[in-house]
């Protein structure tokens, strides 16, 4: 396996067991955030509030884990999209759509829209793991005792209010992120997830390696 | 359909509860149809790039 310039090697590596565990324990904690968070509102009643924070505070470190990774072992290039790229993107869909143009365009490590949508991610999961640390505030804890008058009962309505927000964008989020992993043209993308590589073709056909810098 | 929750403080204001519980459908439904939209995009370009062909 190698980097994407080496372009002897039948492997290029995408994803590092780093970043693969960090994915999967998120996912893990997403869904059980989400199952926690949203199935008593649906009527099926259990003692959620435990496994909620204690799956909130797991994501909160595998965040930090991420952020530490992502500042000083990976290259940010690789996720910050450029203007010009923005722009080339926009026009290619239009392209697409209006039916100019069918080739297939070759991105960087990631595409527009997944770059596009790890910030939006990003975003969500901050302003909840925020709101969801102010709100662990108002319950007991094994190493905290509650105190509900730390903020006002007006702030308390707008945190949960942005809590209860970040949890129902997730749930798009995480239908239209799973939709995307199991379209046939993106398959090789969730296997590299596991298996940490695509193969010399896959990158090939659907990779710059101009744009793609490790 | 409620966007909001409220609810009385303890001196009898309305006050902020939460967002609405309604509106798990909605965000589902919205996942759904942007799924089902983009489902049938690709497979059109598909089409139209295999007859190009």
């Amino acid at each position: 396996m190698s980097d994407v310039q080496d372009s002897s090697a039948a492997q290029v590596l995408r994803h590092r067991l780093a970043e693969r565990l960090f994915h999967w324990l998120m996912a893990v904690c997403m869904l059980v955030l989400l199952l926690t968070g949203f199935l008593p509102v649906l009527g099926v009643n259990f003692a959620w509030v435990d496994p909620h924070w204690i799956a909130g505070v797991i994501l909160t470190v595998l965040v930090l884990f991420h952020v530490v990774r992502a500042l000083f072992f990976l290259s940010l290039s690789n996720i910050w999209i450029r203007w010009r790229e923005f722009t080339g993107s926009v026009s290619a869909v239009t392209a697409e759509a209006l039916g100019k143009s069918n080739r297939n365009r070759k991105i960087g490590k990631y595409s527009v829209g997944q770059k596009g949508f790890h910030h939006a991610v990003a975003l969500v999961v901050l302003l909840a793991i925020v709101t969801g640390l102010v709100m662990m505030v108002g319950i007991d804890g094994p190493f905290w005792e509650r105190n509900p008058f730390i903020i006002s009962e007006s702030s308390r309505g707008l945190v949960f209010v942005l809590h209860g927000f970040a949890g129902l964008i997730s749930i798009t989020m995480v239908m239209v992120h799973v939709y995307f992993a199991m379209r046939p043209e993106k398959m090789y993308m969730t296997r590299s997830m596991i298996r940490g590589w695509i193969s010399r073709e896959e990158f090939e056909q659907n990779h710059d390696p101009e744009l793609w810098q490790e | 359909m409620e966007i909001l929750r409220y609810k009385s403080d303890v001196w009898g204001q309305r006050i902020l509860e939460g967002a609405s519980w309604d509106l798990i459908w909605v965000f589902a439904a919205a996942a759904v149809v942007f799924i089902v939209f983009h489902a049938l995009y690709t497979h059109r370009n598909l089409k139209r790039r295999q007859n190009d062909e």
